[in-house]
């Protein structure tokens, strides 16, 4: 093997770890997009900016208390969790009993909305980041250089899906926003209160909104309208892995970061349109996902 | 139903419409540049109305058929017209609606042979994005991120885009309400109740939502042609910006989607509100419009205008009776 082989391979590799790294945290946010979607049908485009409000959080916390963003993370779940709890109740609970699918989507753009305005107006329009003592420190393996953060983040996201899985398979809860999804009118004849269940969906997938702004704000650059582009992002990731699946939403947040990584090397300028362009031949072509098995009808 | 005292009372506010250049200084006044965004934003809301309203197909691309309208404005003019003759030509306008007519077309044959509801709102939305980064790299040929002006030369006072307005304006609106009693509309509003119903009866369902999304593509085009007059440049961040496509929404949506003439009461307030918060407080005015899409969106989700055809008196709609403008009957959440 010559040596500009090996030296393209390295880059490759590169391209490919940066984006499997980066990517996780699109399937952060589109696992929380997931369990919206499935229990009460809403396309919640709030998701990009209330991952941008978590990333503010975690970025005054550190600016203010010196907390470290990975524990920040720690006291933000509990109160994301309670934020997405209160949202549902204010905004949500009346809307995701309507059959018409405009309300839910103008009810996200208008948070959205405001939640980009406030956020600029409080806090500027300049973007902001993180910088700790660990922040531009990477380590190598196998010749390949990895950033601590974005390692981090990557390990932060597995965790997550992890827990999340587990909530939704072992305990009666998760149990019940999964028989939702699945059925709305039949798992409330078996007595499941789908008020309750919304509430804890759409909780979980705000307090994932805030675990993925914790890490993207120790990883990279935040401003106040980073969300919308966010929102999309991981629509696509989700729309990759299969509406309703929480491994296959974060494998499409992965498959989204390579591609973007990938096409923005061979094609500069080209990334998102690749994303966009993935996206759409899935949703033509294979709209149950790519990592699912049998065909399931939303 | 609504009656003929409705309609009668819209032709007289066109024909009051019509006159107000007349007021002496009306021109001039901010309120008369409220009345053409007016006018732009009905155009626009009323592609979306039949496209989603009437057909029930919701699209999330109108705003990128609305700048393919704009930038096939500016880029004839630039490219192929002289000083003069470009200044709201006619075939101008009509060039740039069959473009994004066209686009409409193109996009809508894979989508809407394969997708339907959320993945068709979805696949829209990717697609707007794509034209979008297309724009953005189109090297010299679109400006890029910059975008094309064209010349501003001709411009004296805002009256031409007034009365081009109203004209898009009424056209679109009565174009909506000529559809909606014909064989077209009808096989449209049957699509929109029951796709497999509708295709039982011989509707040619792709054939139809292909032609709502053409037309809501061609008026869509229309209204970014308009606006490109006033602005004198397109650029990608003004033009293919989704609020182009989340206003309609608004609008209709407030004043009754999937009639004649709630998107007209929509255009109004909502243009009202925008620009009374525009002017007085500049800063927070996405703070302001936000909140106002969710307490609308709260407290009459029907909209205004919801005429319930079905039932005799005009009660107000119970949440779970609105009519689903989404189609397909898994869509349908009633909870206890």
């Amino acid at each position: 093997m010559t040596a500009f082989d090996s030296a393209t391979l390295g880059v490759l590799g590169e391209l490919l770890v940066n984006g499997v790294l980066f990517g996780s945290m699109y399937g952060v946010a589109a696992i929380g997009l997931s369990l919206i979607f499935g229990t009460m049908g809403i396309i919640f485009l709030a998701q990009g900016a209330m991952i941008v409000l978590g990333g503010y959080a975690a970025y005054w916390a550190f600016r203010l208390l010196g907390l470290d963003p990975y524990l920040t993370l720690v006291v933000l779940m509990p109160v994301s969790l309670l934020v997405g709890a209160a949202l549902y109740q204010m905004l949500f609970r009346r809307a995701a009993a309507l059959s018409d699918r405009n309300t839910t989507l103008l009810i996200a753009v208008g948070l959205s909305f405001m939640l980009e305005s406030a956020m600029s107006l409080m806090w500027t329009p300049d973007p902001r980041s993180i910088t700790t003592t660990y922040t531009s420190s990477g380590f190598e393996i196998a010749g390949m250089r990895l950033s601590v953060t974005r390692t981090a983040g990557f390990l932060v996201a597995i965790v997550a899906t992890f827990v999340v899985t587990l909530f939704l398979r072992r305990t009666m809860i998760g149990k019940a926003v999964r028989a939702v999804s699945e059925d709305m009118v039949a798992s409330t004849l078996v007595g499941i209160s789908p008020h309750r269940v919304n509430m804890v969906a759409f909780a979980v997938g705000i307090a994932l909104a805030g675990v993925a702004g914790c890490t993207l704000a120790a990883t990279y650059t935040i401003d106040p309208y980073f969300g919308f582009l966010l929102s999309l992002k991981a629509l696509i990731a989700l729309a990759l892995g299969g509406l309703g699946n929480v491994g296959g939403a974060l494998a499409g947040g992965i498959l989204l970061g390579v591609i973007e990584s990938g096409s923005s090397y061979f094609l500069p300028g080209w990334g998102d349109a690749m994303g966009y362009a993935a996206f759409l031949l899935v949703l033509l072509f294979r709209p149950q996902g790519l990592f699912v098995r049998a065909m399931k009808k939303v | 139903m609504a009656g003929n005292r409705l309609y009668k009372s819209a032709a007289a506010a066109v024909l009051a419409l019509a006159l107000v250049p007349l007021v002496p200084g009306a021109v001039d006044h901010y309120a008369f540049f409220y009345l053409f965004l007016v006018f732009v934003h009905i155009v626009l809301a009323q592609s979306w109305n039949l496209v989603a309203g009437y057909t029930g197909q919701i699209s999330l691309a109108q705003h990128a058929f609305f700048g393919v309208g704009g930038y096939t404005t500016v880029l004839i003019a630039t490219a192929l017209m002289d000083e003069s003759g470009f200044y709201f030509n006619p075939l101008l306008l009509l060039a740039s609606g069959l473009t994004a007519a066209l686009f409409a077309l193109a996009i809508g044959y894979p989508l809407l042979s394969k997708l339907a509801g959320d993945y068709f709102a979805l696949g829209t939305l990717g697609f707007g994005e794509i034209i979008r980064i297309g724009l953005v790299k189109g090297g010299a040929a679109t400006g890029g991120s910059a975008g094309v002006s064209m010349s501003s030369e001709p411009f004296e006072t805002l009256l031409p885009h007034y009365l081009v307005g109203l004209l898009l304006a009424v056209a679109a609106t009565v174009l909506v309400a000529v559809l909606m009693r014909s064989r077209i509309g009808l096989a449209l509003m049957a699509i929109r109740e029951d796709p497999v119903a509708a295709a039982a009866s011989g509707v040619n369902v792709l054939r139809f939502k292909l032609l709502a999304f053409a037309i809501g593509g061609f008026l869509a085009g229309l209204a970014g042609s308009l606006y490109a007059f006033y602005v004198f440049s397109v650029s990608p961040g003004g033009f293919l910006n989704l609020s182009w496509t989340l206003y309609p929404i608004l609008m209709c949506v407030m004043g009754g989607n999937g009639t004649v003439l709630g998107p007209v009461i929509g255009a109004f307030l909502m243009t009202a509100v925008f620009t009374a918060a525009n002017i007085w407080l500049p800063g927070a005015h996405p703070i302001i419009s936000g909140g106002l899409i969710i307490a609308v969106m709260l407290f009459m989700p029907e909209g205004i205008l919801r005429l319930k055809a079905k039932r005799a008196g005009r009660q107000p709609a119970k949440s779970a009776a609105a009519t689903p403008p989404g189609e397909s009957s898994n869509m349908q959440r009633r909870q206890a």
